[in-house]
């Protein structure tokens, strides 16, 4: 089915690209907090909203790393049940999971922008240096937006499945 | 219906989630927020999702758990594990067993630098089971040995499980740290005695290998130097009081960043792909730990913890007696569940049962890591076994399983005496 491969590949090029963003703000946070603790430690200048930094870095290198996780299997599930029932049944209790988890998703997308909103017309800021703190709201919706490309996915590949079996 | 009943419907769902193969954290997401919109309403639940997921994800204290991950990823790629198995390896490998005294041994020099029982496991299997197969070793009693010595990844520090131990109950990470010391070095030293013990009955699981010379015995020393220097920059720094976790961990992650830069030949790709595989890992923990937050405010309303912790507390039954049948639900938990997802399921549920029963909760945390580690060995969910198993592939499961055994006698024995004795993981901490 060329059509459900293209979107493969697409999530997957979505999700490995918003991962390297991720990753970036991953190490950035690693020598933000490495250069405070030495310019605390060894000159007594600390580096000013280190703390505002390593949060704001922190929320978009999960949020950007949550398609590729759950594409490549990284979230912890209970299998050993499941894994007795005859195929059939397995493949329809694997569609009824990810319609759940999408709409969860879908919901997730929904109120992360109208909390990000709030944010936004609160003026919320960091603690320290007051960075505003919506647009993080909006790269955390924005993180969850791919995993519901990846759950479609999914329901339409077990779709597929049934309709073969 | 009251909220009791919620509280009690809310757990059997998840149960029933996650035995339909929903991912925990969902799970958690999904019954949490459920629950908390039947008792709250929906607007309420709906702006707790927002609010604990993006509180989880900007949380500054919760930034301890993508640093040590990423110290962990770090140092396996940069070859730290390596080295530590080659030192070992030089000094006990002509004994008989001696390879797999060594993997114990490397096992636990790894285990303090990274906080993962599956990381620790992978690593040291990568480069034991070929070693282990190169000397006719028996599969069974290499792969058993390998899953089981892995386990110690989470009990000396730094460990996962204790940061998110740590942050859930509001205990200090440094104290949780520094708990898991002496219990990690004892149990340490059962895996010796289990392989030794096993070797004497039966030569031929474990025979020797050619013996190194003392200038080779030497030399190989400077392995272990490395990761002596990154345990004491990051894990030391974090007892003395000179950083906080979130530091601690940030410093420990550059330090092996810079050790796999210097020693380990660092490429960018492969510093991005430690990097990559870190972050999916800490991805995993902090979704796992919203799932948590959400969940445990629906149980907070529905006032099951606190219902809960007053019947256990008025039971006529002697406290250890109580916590004897806490251990047993951790231990029958961890047949079927990942032990850092039993035990973020499980916190807010016993966690006041716990302190109302009077009992240390650093204590407490060094006992659930213990039995999280046999879960990661026993089946049907045994994570340490099928990473080994995805080494190890011509090596049936039943066979690791098997091998792994005996290992369980020393966890046992260990619960035992921290039982008896409880100062054995409230002694360090106390000097803190």
């Amino acid at each position: 089915m060329p059509a459900l491969e293209r979107l493969e590949r697409f999530n997957k090029k979505v999700a490995l690209s918003l991962e390297s963003i991720g990753v970036f703000a991953l190490i950035f946070l690693v020598f933000i907090t490495t250069l405070d603790v030495l310019g605390a430690k060894l000159f007594n200048l600390p580096v000013f909203g280190s703390m505002d930094v390593v949060m704001v870095c922190q929320v978009v290198a999960i949020s950007f790393a949550a398609a590729i996780t759950l594409i490549t299997g990284r979230h912890v599930e209970v299998e050993f049940l499941i894994n007795h029932f005859p195929p059939r049944t397995q493949i329809w209790l694997s569609l009824l999971v990810r319609i759940i988890c999408l709409l969860l998703f879908v919901i997730i997308v929904w109120v992360l922008t109208s909390f990000a909103h709030l944010l936004q017309v609160r003026h919320e800021v960091t603690p320290t240096a007051r960075f505003p703190l919506y647009p993080f709201g909006y790269i955390a919706a924005i993180g969850s937006l791919p995993v519901c490309l990846v759950y479609l996915s999914l329901i339409i590949q077990d779709i597929l499945r049934l309709k073969k079996k | 219906m009251t909220p009791e009943t919620v509280g009690l419907i809310g757990i059997a769902l998840l149960v029933v989630l996650f035995l339909f193969r929903v991912p925990v954290a969902f799970a958690m997401i999904i019954v949490g927020a459920g629950g908390f919109a039947y008792l709250n309403g929906i607007q309420s639940a709906m702006h707790l999702i927002a609010q604990d997921i993006f509180d989880t994800f900007s949380s500054h204290p919760l930034s301890v758990i993508p640093t040590f991950i990423l110290m962990g990823s770090f140092a396996f790629a940069s070859g730290i594990s390596r080295r530590l198995y080659l030192a070992a390896y030089t000094w006990l490998g002509h004994l008989r067993g001696g390879l797999t005294l060594a993997t114990v041994l490397a096992c636990s020099g790894f285990a303090a630098i990274c906080g993962s029982t599956a990381a620790t496991a992978a690593t040291m299997g990568r480069i034991a089971v070929p070693e282990m197969k190169k000397y006719d070793y028996d599969d069974s009693f290499a792969t058993g040995t390998i899953a089981a010595a892995g386990t110690l990844g989470i009990l000396i520090p730094p460990s996962t499980v204790f940061i998110v131990y740590g942050i859930m109950t509001e205990e200090s990470i440094g104290k949780l740290f520094l708990a898991g010391i002496i219990p990690g070095a004892l149990l340490t030293v059962f895996f010796l005695l289990t392989v030794v013990t096993l070797c004497v009955r039966n030569p031929k699981l474990g025979p020797a290998a050619p013996r190194t010379s003392w200038k080779e015995k030497f030399s190989s020393l400077l392995g272990i130097v490395e990761a002596v220097i990154l345990f004491g920059l990051a894990v030391g720094g974090l007892f003395l009081g000179w950083f906080s976790p979130t530091q601690a961990g940030g410093i420990g992650a550059f330090g092996a960043l810079m050790i796999g830069l210097f020693r380990g030949g660092f490429s960018i790709k492969v510093t991005l792909e430690a990097a990559r595989d870190g972050l999916r890992t800490a991805c995993m923990v902090l979704f796992i730990i919203a799932g948590a937050t959400i969940f445990g405010h629906f149980m907070a309303i529905s006032n099951i913890p606190f219902e809960l912790a007053d019947w256990v507390g008025n039971l006529p039954l002697p406290p250890w007696a109580i916590m004897g049948v806490i251990i047993l639900l951790y231990f029958v938990g961890g047949f079927f569940m990942d032990s850092m997802a039993m035990i973020v399921v499980s916190l807010p549920i016993f966690f006041p049962i716990v302190k109302k029963l009077g009992f240390d909760p650093i204590w407490f945390g060094v006992i659930v890591v213990l039995i999280a580690e046999m879960g990661v060995i026993t089946p049907p969910v045994g994570v340490n076994v099928f990473v080994i198993k995805g080494i190890a592939l011509d090596v049936p499961l039943h066979k690791i399983f098997r091998g792994i055994y005996p290992f369980l006698v020393g966890l046992f024995v260990l619960i035992f005496l921290l039982m008896l004795f409880p100062r054995i993981a409230t002694w360090l901490p106390s000097f803190m």
